[in-house]
């Protein structure tokens, strides 16, 4: 006898997605953690200024807040374009609650 | 300085207390109309499944927000500066994780399933009575622990919302003198924390809050809980949006308050002898100190003092402030206690970023107990896992992701959490960067520095009314925790103990009387561990957060996306991450320089990543040891058009 067939485009489309988002997750933390370890870990020397951008310390801006902007924009474009609009089905109440209304409608 | 919170013997603060809380109640009295027609299990604890976009959006954005969010969070970024930033990132992807990783699934698997609750979902997945009762004991466990610690949270800062409102201080002096003349009585001595006499006023805003959200959790269910989250959703976002500008603006731009940062170096623990100008005379807290040498030293008492009748010589708990120029503003910009430094007994340096400046604007951070600083590079990687992964299988989140009306809602609510969080978490690290910069000397006190920091920017602006406003965020973020909370508990126990175990057969209105009495005795119990409550607030959160992510994150990925998954794997992935878990915890409890609070790091890692990876290795050892599940199971979770059981 052969095994069930998973089929189901729910579970289809949103194992896909899922590794796309684990993707995006993924290429956060190699930007966030190794720039911010090379970048901010150092305290400026004795005298030396600490390098600003935007009134942050720029580690904190390329290291956190640039990808903070960037990993919204793309959670934005992928919930546009890369999530799908699956049929989710009914819950039995609701199942229970068409076949009420089902004659008189 | 004192920060009072509105102008004193004003009832603004009261009055705006009431309309918000009557707000609250008219929202619940809606939801139980709402109730009417409906199935009861399904709408009382789920809402009917049919959450729209802003709803979803907000209830799932609020109940994330939790009182360390506006307690902790800020006094994190106080005590250790910019590598907030760092602790934090990982909320960028969080909303597409938590929500976007298990969101369509967990929804259309419930649907089919007649879920209603999480170990409802996990039980019909397996067909396992007995991992359904596991994953109830551990979400009671967990949020137990939790309950009683916002529900404290909540408290404290309705007690700094209330301190100058003469009604709530005339009713604080009569509970006072009650305390003071029953003091041998078995009510007073159940109130009585270990070190110092009982808070009234803690107590009275305790009964206060914790009355009024088991009373509109309880009377209006899943429906009241998501509303009012909308409403305190907004305020939270409101209360951020208005700091901001007024922070920047009011010290000189945030160019300006990191290279304040820069300079300065973390404050050292201290014990003063002062003498004082008469005899029997008393300190305040939050005094400033000055001595005579120079250049002058500079000293923030963090306790009361009083000297004995027959001296006037007293000692005070310090910090001594050690920054160059945090000592030329203080000088010039405030006034000092009229007392005479006798002598200076400093404690034990701060084990990171004693003396050397730089530490607050990089990583890992200045730390007082820890010698490789507050976020050393494993702690960072740990945390990174954590926000963005461990929301994703919790309980409380799962609950949500059962509600979405469909798949279109859950696309627009990622984007709208996805915009909120952007609005919330880095402007908050921005405002609390510039906090250390405006109000010195509160490391002692940290945890209250979100409402200090509000009545501090508002009265500078002139609008001290906005305080109320300001302030409310906090409440508000506390409140939508602890109903979400109080709501999965008490339908765990309904639904997955009563329901499924003891009576499958019991009416509607057994269920809906047993619903409401469940929800006010697990409530009542929460209030009443929070008479007394433990302290280090955002160590518990932490330790629930971690621990539920460690035993739920596994079972629940492999339940959704694994069809070979099965119950013997789940159940050693579930007890194999709760034990890994605590190990480190007890491990911290049985090491020097550690606690229960403070755990052992194995590796360099926090607790939360030992857990997951003891719950993967246990979930795929045990899974790949036992046999599969039966066919019909796996084609009814993963076969096309499968329809819906019948629920009980």
């Amino acid at each position: 006898m052969s095994p069930p067939r998973c089929d189901d485009p729910v579970f289809l489309n949103t194992r896909r997605e899922a590794l796309l988002i684990l993707l995006l997750w993924f290429l956060c933390l190699c930007w966030v953690v190794p720039y911010s370890v090379m970048y901010g870990y150092e305290r400026p020397a004795p005298g030396e200024e600490i390098p600003l951008v935007w009134g942050m310390p720029s580690w904190v801006f390329y290291g956190v807040a640039l990808p903070w902007l960037l990993a919204s924009v793309v959670s934005i474009l992928m919930c546009l374009f890369v999530i799908k609009d699956d049929d989710l089905g009914l819950s039995p109440e609701e199942i229970e609650a068409a076949g009420n209304e089902s004659p008189n409608s | 300085m004192t920060y009072s919170l509105l102008a004193v013997g004003s009832n603004a603060a009261l009055v705006t207390f009431l309309l918000y809380t009557l707000a609250v109640f008219a929202l619940a009295w809606l939801a139980n109309k709402a109730l009417a027609g409906k199935s009861f299990m399904s709408e009382y604890f789920l809402g009917s499944r049919n959450l729209g976009v802003w709803a979803f959006a907000l209830t799932f954005a609020a109940t994330s927000a939790s009182g360390g969010t506006f307690t902790g969070f800020p006094a994190k970024i106080y005590t250790h500066g910019w590598v907030l930033a760092l602790w934090i990132a990982s909320y960028m992807v969080v909303p597409i994780c938590t929500m976007g990783l298990i969101g369509k699934r967990v929804n259309q698997m419930a649907r089919r399933a007649g879920a209603i609750t999480v170990p409802d979902l996990l039980r019909d997945r397996f067909g396992s009575r007995a991992f359904g009762l596991l994953a109830t004991v551990l979400i009671v466990y967990f949020m137990a622990f939790n309950l009683s610690v916002q529900f404290k949270s909540g408290s404290v800062i309705l007690q700094t919302l209330l301190r100058d409102v003469p009604v709530f201080q005339d009713m604080t002096a009569a509970l006072t003198a009650f305390g003071n003349n029953h003091a041998d009585s078995w009510l007073v001595k159940q109130l009585t924390p270990q070190h110092g006499p009982v808070d009234w006023g803690y107590q009275l805003c305790l009964i206060l809050f914790g009355v009024a959200v088991i009373a509109y959790t309880t009377y209006g269910g899943f429906r009241a809980v998501v509303w009012t989250d909308v409403m305190q959703g907004i305020v939270m976002v409101a209360g951020v949006l208005i700091m901001l500008p007024l922070a920047l603006s009011q010290v000189g731009g945030l160019g300006k308050a990191t290279r304040e940062l820069a300079q300065m170096t973390p404050p050292q623990n201290a014990t003063l002898q002062l003498q004082l100008s008469e005899m029997g005379g008393s300190v305040p807290k939050e005094a400033w100190f000055q001595s005579a040498d120079e250049p002058s030293r500079i000293f923030w008492s963090t306790h009361d003092a009083i000297a004995d009748t027959s001296s006037n010589l007293v000692e005070v708990r310090c910090m001594e402030v050690t920054s160059p120029n945090e000592l030329v503003r203080i000088r010039e910009s405030h006034e000092f206690f009229p007392a005479t430094i006798q002598n200076v007994e400093l404690a034990a340096a701060p084990k990171f970023g004693a003396n050397e400046p730089g530490h607050y604007v990089t990583a890992p951070g200045p730390s007082q107990s820890s010698e490789s600083g507050f976020l050393p590079f494993g702690i960072a990687i740990s945390f990174f896992f954590m926000w963005a992964l461990s929301g994703t299988g919790q309980p409380q989140y799962m609950v949500r992701l059962m509600a979405f009306k469909n798949s279109q809602t859950l696309r627009r609510a990622i984007l709208t959490v996805t915009f909120y969080f952007g609005l919330i978490y880095f402007p908050l690290v921005i405002i609390f960067c510039c906090a250390r910069v405006l109000m010195p000397g509160l490391d002692h006190e940290a945890d209250s520095v979100m409402p200090r920091m509000a009545v501090l920017l508002t009265t500078n602006a002139g609008h001290s009314w906005l305080a109320g406003l300001l302030v409310a965020a906090p409440f508000a973020a506390v409140m939508s925790t602890v109903d979400s909370f109080l709501l999965v508990v008490s339908s765990s126990l309904v639904r997955d103990v009563w329901q499924r175990n003891i009576d499958p057969d019991a009416s509607e209105k057994t269920v809906k009387r047993l619903s409401y009495w469940t929800t006010v005795v697990v409530g009542g119990i929460a209030l009443i561990g929070a008479v007394n409550p433990p302290q280090f607030l955002q160590d518990i959160i932490v330790y629930v957060g971690s621990g539920l992510a460690a035993c739920f994150l596994i079972p629940v990925v492999v339940t959704l996306y694994w069809p070979r998954a099965n119950t013997a794997g789940c159940i050693a992935g579930m007890l194999g991450g709760f034990f890994a878990h605590l190990s480190m915890h007890i491990w911290g409890m049985l090491t020097p320089g550690y606690s229960f609070a403070k755990p052992y790091e194995l590796f360099g890692l926090s607790p939360v990543l030992i857990g997951l990876t003891g719950s993967l290795v246990a979930t795929l050892a045990v899974t790949l040891m036992t046999r599969p599940l039966p066919d019909d199971i796996i084609r009814k979770y993963f076969g096309k058009d499968e329809p819906a059981t019948q629920t009980t």
